[in-house]
């Protein structure tokens, strides 16, 4: 079956994202939708999706709130932020068995004031929950996107005592306020910013340095193309594009990729026969655990552990959790820490 | 006590970012009585500007500093002689004006867009993530040198609209247009020479952002609305009411974070906006005229 695909730019404007999605139904009639990137874009787009029942595919929307709303017509490739923190939390608990992070430890947990943010302190709060006696969090703080300034919020942090200070933010923020804790020296026993850290764009942003030790979980790395799936998608990949892929290019690779084998499953561009098809999709995947799902119970959204890296002062980012795909081990206290 | 200060000087660094931020927007409305709705997407330009004159050139932040000033000196002596000029004066085109330089905001935003995509910039220098002790505390030196560059700024402004004849020409213009026209003054001339200085200032702080954050094209909205609160705060058409604006504005946001949530801090700035304009109309200081 030919496809065609019409790609359209929104420039990251939500009102574009939204005309644009009208203006494909109306004037191009497609079929489906491959959706946007990031949450807010995702909802405006995927409400156009539910009143004209078209059939949404995104790689690039993953807070729950987006798949908790009852519409029928999304998908969602990208697993939930709480699974983030969770997989992170599962490598501390590790390290804190291992006798490497206090016992309790105290945690600082800021977050961006958004669906993301608060679904990632949900991922530390269930784990803490669930863990009682293990951990403390002594702070728990949201901030507002795009801040000049965090000194009062590590100030908190400081004043604290964390262990961990885990935090969940967008690159700006991320760089914002990482480059204020390097330069009030500050240094905790372990650091992580949630899916940030790892891209090549931190390293550029903050230097080696700035960078070593962070701790990141991602849905998706260039390390698991080993073998099967992954490895034929990083060959073809990096052979057409010069370079290797990143999740969000992984995610969206699948999110095309389970919707044509929609298709062919329901052997025609019939929506509503689509649809099912998407609804009770479980194919063999590029994503951690191999499978691809969108389970109705968690309104189309996909559900798989995270991959946990860490940044390391030879300029590896090494895959070093879970333990069946690891590609290297993890450092934790943080050596950079004196005393 | 050693956390107030760490805190206290925390927000007079900000300030000076955020004093920086806004000389250009009051000093054009203090002369123009214009809302310059394009000063965002200025700053965000002149980030953009600098982060190329880096990346190609080596040329660090700070020593770019002259080259926005003059780059952007011609985009606002441009902007003023192909569009602005054209405005009513006065109250009849304030809503005009608006329009036309939010027009002018969303051009440049768009041409970013093309040129150079909505990826997050951001530059490196070797002083990023430096740090100078200061009485036990550690601070930002590039802060520090954000702070310093704007109180050259400052000083700068301050002697060129007190000690100059185009300074007191400025300042008498933004007063009486009418008499200075009687009194031989070039009126126009003024208002071009204030616009391509307000917007260089505007250039200037694009240089600044650019040194302490990640930008993309839609950089400077709340840089504009930040740059407006204040403006107000400090009192309409004052260039020192603005830096001490600017230090409200900071020190409400760095410490109301012990009061509110700090997802809330940024909108401090805002109930402090309307709070002052109800008990005080003029701002803070109450000028009224450019000085």
């Amino acid at each position: 079956m030919p496809i065609e695909l019409k790609l359209l730019d929104d420039t990251t404007d939500q009102a574009k994202a939204v005309n644009l999605a009208q203006r494909l139904i109306t004037q191009d009639k497609v079929n489906f939708f491959l959706g946007t990137y990031s949450t807010a874009l995702v909802e405006a787009q995927s409400t156009v999706a539910e009143q004209n029942q078209i059939p949404y595919v995104t790689g690039g929307g993953a807070a729950t709130s987006i798949y908790a709303k009852g519409y029928k017509w999304i998908f969602g490739t990208l697993a939930p932020v709480a699974n983030l923190a969770d997989t992170e939390m599962k490598w501390i608990a590790e390290q804190q068995a291992a006798g490497a992070v206090p016992k309790p430890a105290r945690i600082a947990l800021v977050w961006e004031n958004t669906s993301h943010g608060k679904d990632f302190r949900k991922g530390v709060q269930d784990f803490t929950a669930a863990h009682p006696g293990d951990y403390t969090v002594v702070t728990d703080e949201s901030f507002a996107l795009d801040g000049k300034d965090f000194s009062a919020i590590l100030s908190k942090v400081r004043a604290a005592k964390a262990d961990l200070f885990m935090v969940d933010a967008h690159l700006p923020d991320f760089i914002t306020m990482q480059r204020q804790y390097l330069s009030s020296n500050m240094c905790t026993k372990i650091l992580t910013y949630g899916a940030r850290g790892t891209e090549s764009d931190a390293k550029a942003a903050l230097g080696q340095t700035g960078v070593d030790y962070i701790l990141s979980a991602v849905w998706w790395n260039k390390q698991l193309g080993n073998s099967g799936l992954n490895k034929e998608f990083v060959e073809k990949f990096t052979a057409k594009f010069g370079s290797a892929p990143e999740w969000y290019q992984a995610l969206g690779y699948e999110a095309a990729r389970s919707l044509f084998t929609a298709i062919a499953k329901a052997g025609s561009v019939d929506r509503a026969k689509v649809r099912e098809q998407l609804s009770s999709l479980d194919m063999d995947s590029i994503l951690p655990g191999g499978k691809l799902s969108y389970p109705p119970a968690k309104g189309g959204q996909a559900d798989y552990p995270f991959v946990v890296q860490q940044n390391l002062p030879d300029g590896s980012s090494p895959i070093i959790y879970p333990a069946e795909v690891s590609t290297g081990k993890g450092v934790a206290p943080n050596p950079a820490c004196k005393g | 006590m050693n956390e107030v200060f760490t805190l206290a000087v925390s927000a007079i660094l900000l300030a000076g970012f955020y004093s920086a931020m806004a000389y250009g927007l009051g000093l054009i409305y203090g002369v123009l009585r214009i809302v310059n709705l394009a000063h965002g997407g200025i700053i965000m330009a002149s980030a953009y500007l600098t982060w190329q004159l880096f990346d190609h050139f080596a040329i660090d932040p700070f020593l770019a500093i002259p080259i926005a000033l003059v780059v952007f000196f011609g985009v606002g002596v441009a902007i003023y002689l192909g569009l602005v000029r054209f405005l009513p004066r006065g109250p009849a085109g304030a809503v005009q004006s608006l329009l036309l330089l939010f027009g002018v905001w969303l051009v440049i935003r768009n041409i970013a867009y093309l040129l150079f995509t909505g990826n997050e910039q951001v530059i490196h220098t070797e002083y990023a993530t430096s740090s100078v002790r200061i009485l036990g505390a550690s601070f930002s030196v590039a802060r520090i040198a954000v702070f310093g560059v704007a109180l050259v700024a400052l000083f700068a402004l301050h002697l060129l609209l007190t000690r100059t004849y185009l300074g007191r020409a400025i300042r008498a213009v933004a007063q009486n247009p009418d008499s200075c026209t009687l009194a031989g003054i070039n009126v126009e001339r003024v208002y071009v020479l204030t616009f391509g200085l307000g917007t260089a200032l505007a250039g200037l702080a694009g240089v600044l952002a650019s040194a302490l954050f990640a930008f993309t094209p839609s950089f400077g909205a709340s840089e504009l609305l930040k740059s407006f609160v204040i403006i107000v705060l400090g009192g309409l058409g004052s260039i020192v009411g603005i830096a001490t604006g600017a230090a409200v504005l900071a020190f409400a946001e760095v410490f109301s974070v012990y009061v509110v949530p700090p997802y809330l801090t940024s909108a401090v700035g805002f109930v402090l906006l309307v709070v002052v304009l109800v008990l005080r109309p003029g701002g803070l200081f109450g000028q009224r005229v450019l000085r």
